[in-house]
């Protein structure tokens, strides 16, 4: 009881000390530009009231899910192949190793030839941000897996699919899930510059937007208050997953 | 059910929960009119026009805005960008037929191969070079030494620059330019990060308003009649669709005239394009549209060639051109020419 008590009051307590700190750094500074954290609220409460700010939330995540998912769909699939056959790993690692560290931002011009202006390009960007960390936990989680399964599937004569579906996908999922997890960080991550395509709607568009709008940059952090708020949500909802018994036997060694 | 599948089919449901909401939501789609028959404003074709949230471009949603209320609907989707890049992006790719666009970006894009012509002007003046209002540049010869940024190379606020500084006898490398996104350049200024900013309104007339900017010069004093962005349409739709275009010029002709029509129609514009269109606090647009009335102008927006022979030959000298395109190259004066009757838009405004 104590324990749970400073696990949620110690993050509170630091959250509390910085918002303040905040407060009095603008008025300390007697910045006209910078906002403090009531005008922060005070401007979450205004695009709440002009009902944008739900909007925006709900584009925001179906970006964010649509790119992630489409990313789980291929990056796992391909992750567990390259894993398994050790050719394909070999001649397709060097590329993935390639354009795992391009940063979405300098894929936005791309992005703009290929898919125009709609929800596509966005979404491209944040599959592409997610898929290389799905794509290599999964690979390397298949080469991870301890041989003493696989011989002793092999003895109790479970080959090809069999084998796939019963030892190495459930061996290789603690590891994926860490990839998951990962992952689904990065993606929020890049919806600010996914959302700089001219998109009209987003928490990422409500920072670019607010930055045309002239002297909002109350909205300005107030997007970036959300965008943090809601990464922490999204965190701790895929932690849940990793408390599923398919999950759990394999970080609990 | 294993849980694993549970997980699996509840994220395929949040997902499919999502993506209907960001339907209704942010697209306008409803589910039933996905379901059912395609409706007819559905499939229409509307033509994009891109615009940024300047008064460079005002024109694009004013123009929108008068059709809405007088004709019931637009012609066309005005589709707000957030920058020059992404436009130029947008249009290279064949998936923006018109956009407004800074005339040197224009010139260059059509130097480089990509098939688009200026239709027409969107604007004359509305830029300005902004100093801190306590700062010690009092004339544009004081500039020398001092950082001052500029939107990108190929903007028409480079090229004027260039000229106030010939003028006095410099040249840009008497100072240190610094590209930086307009949006940017009222902040920039504020914390004294550059000594003075150069773009298009309303980021130059927000210092002011503010109160710790102050204006070193306005376009006109340095270059009378200076054009800043065009309307650029691409080649294909000027074959495919001339009455289209043509019908868009004779919009922009006729809200220009409009605009120009008093000052209640600049403030009813800036109200309803600032809180429709741009999303900007209104109060900016009417400062910008009135103060001076003649900061920005919407008046003599025809294409000109000698004009455009002007900006061509500063644009080669300062090396945003590689040679002197001729007019025809870049400019299709034919929908201009045909504006020569319009009558501004009958309308007094709500």
């Amino acid at each position: 009881m104590k324990d749970r008590a400073l696990s949620i009051g110690l993050p509170l307590l630091v959250a509390v000390v910085f918002v303040i700190g905040w407060h009095f750094a603008v008025q300390i500074t007697g910045s006209d530009i910078f906002p403090t954290p009531l005008m922060v609220v005070a401007g979450l409460v205004e695009l709440a009231q002009k009902g944008v700010l739900v909007k925006y939330i709900v584009a925001s995540l179906f970006r964010v899910a649509s790119g992630f998912l489409l990313a789980v769909f291929v990056g796992i699939p391909f992750g567990l192949l390259l894993g398994w056959f050790t050719p394909a790993m070999r001649a397709f690692n060097p590329a993935i190793q390639v354009l795992r560290p391009i940063s979405p931002i300098a894929w936005i011009p791309v992005a703009i030839l290929w898919f125009g202006v709609s929800d596509i390009a966005p979404i491209f960007l944040i599959f592409l941000a997610s898929l290389f960390p799905i794509t290599t936990s999964a690979m390397a989680s298949v080469q991870n897996i301890q041989l003493v399964y696989i011989r002793a599937a092999r003895n109790f004569g479970i080959t090809g699919l069999e084998l796939f579906k019963k030892v190495v996908f459930p061996a290789a999922l603690p590891q994926i899930m860490t990839g998951l997890r990962l992952a689904l960080g990065i993606a929020w991550l890049v919806v600010v510059a996914a959302e700089m395509i001219a998109v009209n709607s987003g928490l990422g568009y409500l920072i670019i937007d607010a930055r045309n709008a002239g002297k909002r940059y109350d909205l300005v952090v107030a997007g970036m208050v959300m965008i943090g708020l809601i990464g922490l949500g999204l965190d701790l909802l895929i932690r849940q997953m990793e408390k599923l018994d398919q999950v759990r036997w394999g970080l609990s060694r | 059910m294993s849980k694993l599948s549970k997980v699996i089919i509840g994220a395929v449901v949040v997902w499919t929960a999502l993506t209907i909401l960001h339907l209704q939501m942010n697209l306008g789609v409803s589910l039933a009119s996905l379901l059912g028959p395609k409706s007819e404003i559905a499939t229409a074709e509307r033509f994009r026009v891109g615009f940024l949230p300047v008064t460079c471009h005002l024109t694009c949603p004013v123009t929108d805005w008068i059709n809405k209320n007088t004709a019931g609907k637009g012609f066309y989707e005005p589709v707000r960008f957030s920058g020059f890049p992404e436009i130029k992006e947008s249009v290279i790719a064949g998936h923006l037929p018109a956009t407004f666009m800074l005339a040197p970006l224009a010139m260059a894009l059509v130097e480089q191969g990509v098939r688009v012509k200026i239709a027409y002007l969107g604007h004359r003046d509305g830029t300005a070079l902004m100093v801190q209002k306590d700062s010690d540049i009092l004339t544009v010869k004081d500039l020398r030494g001092k950082r001052v940024a500029i939107p990108n190379r190929f903007s028409n606020q480079y090229l004027l620059l260039r000229k106030a500084l010939a003028d006095q006898g410099m040249t840009t490398e008497d100072i240190e330019l610094v590209e930086m996104p307009p949006p940017d350049m009222p902040a920039a200024l504020y914390s004294k990060a550059v000594d003075g900013i150069s773009s298009g309104e309303p980021f130059m007339a927000q210092t002011e308003m503010d109160g710790y900017g102050r204006v070193l010069y306005q376009a006109k004093d340095i270059w009378p009649d200076f054009i800043s962005c065009v309307l650029v349409v691409s080649q294909k739709t000027i074959d495919e669709h001339p009455d289209w275009v043509q019908r868009l010029v004779d919009g922009i002709a006729k809200s220009g005239m409009w605009l120009e029509g008093g000052m209640d129609h600049r403030m009813a514009a800036a109200q309803a394009v600032a809180t429709g269109y741009y999303n900007q606090d209104p109060r900016l647009l009417s400062f910008v549209l009135s103060k001076p009335p003649d900061r920005v102008r919407y008046s003599n927006l025809r294409l000109a060639r000698a004009d455009f022979d002007n900006i061509v030959n500063m644009a080669v000298d300062a090396g945003v051109l590689k040679r002197r395109l001729r007019f025809e190259e870049y400019a299709d004066p034919r929908f201009s020419e045909k504006t020569a009757g319009v009558q501004e838009y009958a309308w007094q405004g709500k």
